[in-house]
């Protein structure tokens, strides 16, 4: 099942990150797809508040994973630089995944078939205005089932909300 | 006849010197995710223990996986560059055969089962056998779940063993004819590993040290498909 909902700004993009942060539990994995400029790391900044992060993230694109340390640690993933699949597994995503952290993938559905089964995949979109984004929320993952109803919810909560 | 035994495909650390099957020495340490750190210490502390030297041993035998890329990939190398150093070959055993061999005087279905973190686990089921275990399926990466679904299948007994147990203890409670092995073999077994490789050795069924792979049972070696990139 999935769900859409609109957002016109970055703040706007955070603060529904924010909202699904808070639903948040360790192990959890969610796969951002979108372009560049899309708001992956504008979303990753809302989860990383909602963690309870104070420090400022960045995106990883340079440093290909950064880890932050909090009541959920999180781990922020960018593959954009890498061309194989090895390359994940030489930076101990086995470990990263591990059961305390969230971890959060961008360009994750490049190499969804290295990443875990049961997951949140989100994909944003270019809206009309240029701060107009549609995010798609897939929570087929197995243990995203139960909190369906949730995610419902906060998407319903912004205003252009549609369900799809 | 001296080998040098190590498995790091799971969380733990376990280095081993043999002689004609037994084990001479062993260092086993648990869960600090710090192959890289502790391997090459622990095997310099049991030379010096055993006062074996690294010249007397006849082969490596290292546990091949399946499991965690970081931890394998440092046992694997490690026993591939001693093994061309020395110019001795090598003994790779998966090592969910060292989670089942030290229950083979079971008559039930041995099911070893290791964390393979992502919520999944890798297992392969085993039959006694007179001396040792016979598989009874392929080494498989799968949720606890499906598993579960597998076993539930089968009608006659079964033990569980291996760390993936107790990290899915409710998923696994639901399987009413399974029981769970004790605490000690949860982890791969480093004798069972010297008893395993001695015995292939003696069969003469060794590797030459390039030939060796670990065995991942994940996706590995796909490229990435960019459609955008390099503009």
């Amino acid at each position: 099942m999935t769900c859409t909902l609109a957002t016109s700004s970055p703040e706007q993009t955070r603060a529904f990150a924010q909202q699904l942060g808070a639903l948040l539990q360790p192990g959890d994995v969610i796969v951002l797809a979108g372009e560049m400029g899309a708001g992956k790391t504008a979303f990753t900044k809302g989860v990383a508040l909602a963690l309870g992060i104070d420090e400022p993230v960045a995106s990883p694109t340079f440093t290909i994973v950064r880890e932050y340390q909090a009541r959920i640690p999180l781990v922020h993933v960018d593959v954009y630089r890498l061309d194989h699949v090895q390359e994940l597994h030489d930076l101990g995503l086995d470990d990263l995944l591990g059961e305390e952290a969230v971890t959060v993938v961008e360009w994750g559905d490049k190499v969804s078939a290295a990443l875990p089964g049961d997951r949140l995949d989100i994909r944003i979109e270019f809206g009309e205005g240029d701060d107009d984004r549609v995010f798609t929320i897939d929570c087929a993952g197995a243990s995203w089932v139960a909190r369906r109803d949730a995610i419902v919810a906060i998407a319903a909560s912004a205003t252009s909300a549609v369900e799809g | 006849m001296h080998l040098l035994a190590l498995d790091t495909a799971t969380e733990q650390v376990s280095v081993a010197i043999g002689r004609d099957g037994a084990v001479l020495g062993a260092v086993q340490l648990a869960g600090g995710r710090r192959h890289a750190e502790q391997l090459a210490p622990a095997i310099e502390y049991l030379l010096r223990e055993t006062g074996v030297h690294q010249d007397q041993f006849a082969a490596i035998a290292v546990g091949r996986g399946p499991g965690l890329f970081t931890g394998l990939r440092v046992g694997v190398t490690t026993a591939k560059v001693m093994a061309q150093a020395l110019r001795i070959p090598v003994v790779a055993i998966p090592t969910l055969d060292l989670v089942a061999y030290p229950l083979r005087h079971t008559s039930r279905l041995i099911v070893a089962v290791l964390d393979a973190r992502r919520k999944e686990v890798f297992h392969a089921g085993y039959h006694a056998v007179p001396g040792g275990v016979q598989r009874a399926w392929d080494y498989t990466v799968a949720t606890p779940a499906e598993l579960v679904a597998e076993l539930e299948t089968f009608t006659g007994g079964i033990l569980l063993a291996g760390d993936g147990v107790a990290r899915f203890r409710d998923e696994f409670a639901a399987l009413e004819h399974a029981e769970r092995a004790g605490a000690e073999h949860s982890t791969p077994n480093v004798a069972a590993l010297v008893e395993l490789a001695s015995a292939r050795m003696e069969r003469e069924e060794f590797e030459q040290p390039w030939d060796v792979h670990p065995l991942y049972l994940r996706q590995s070696d796909a490229e990435i498909e960019w459609d955008r990139r390099g503009l």
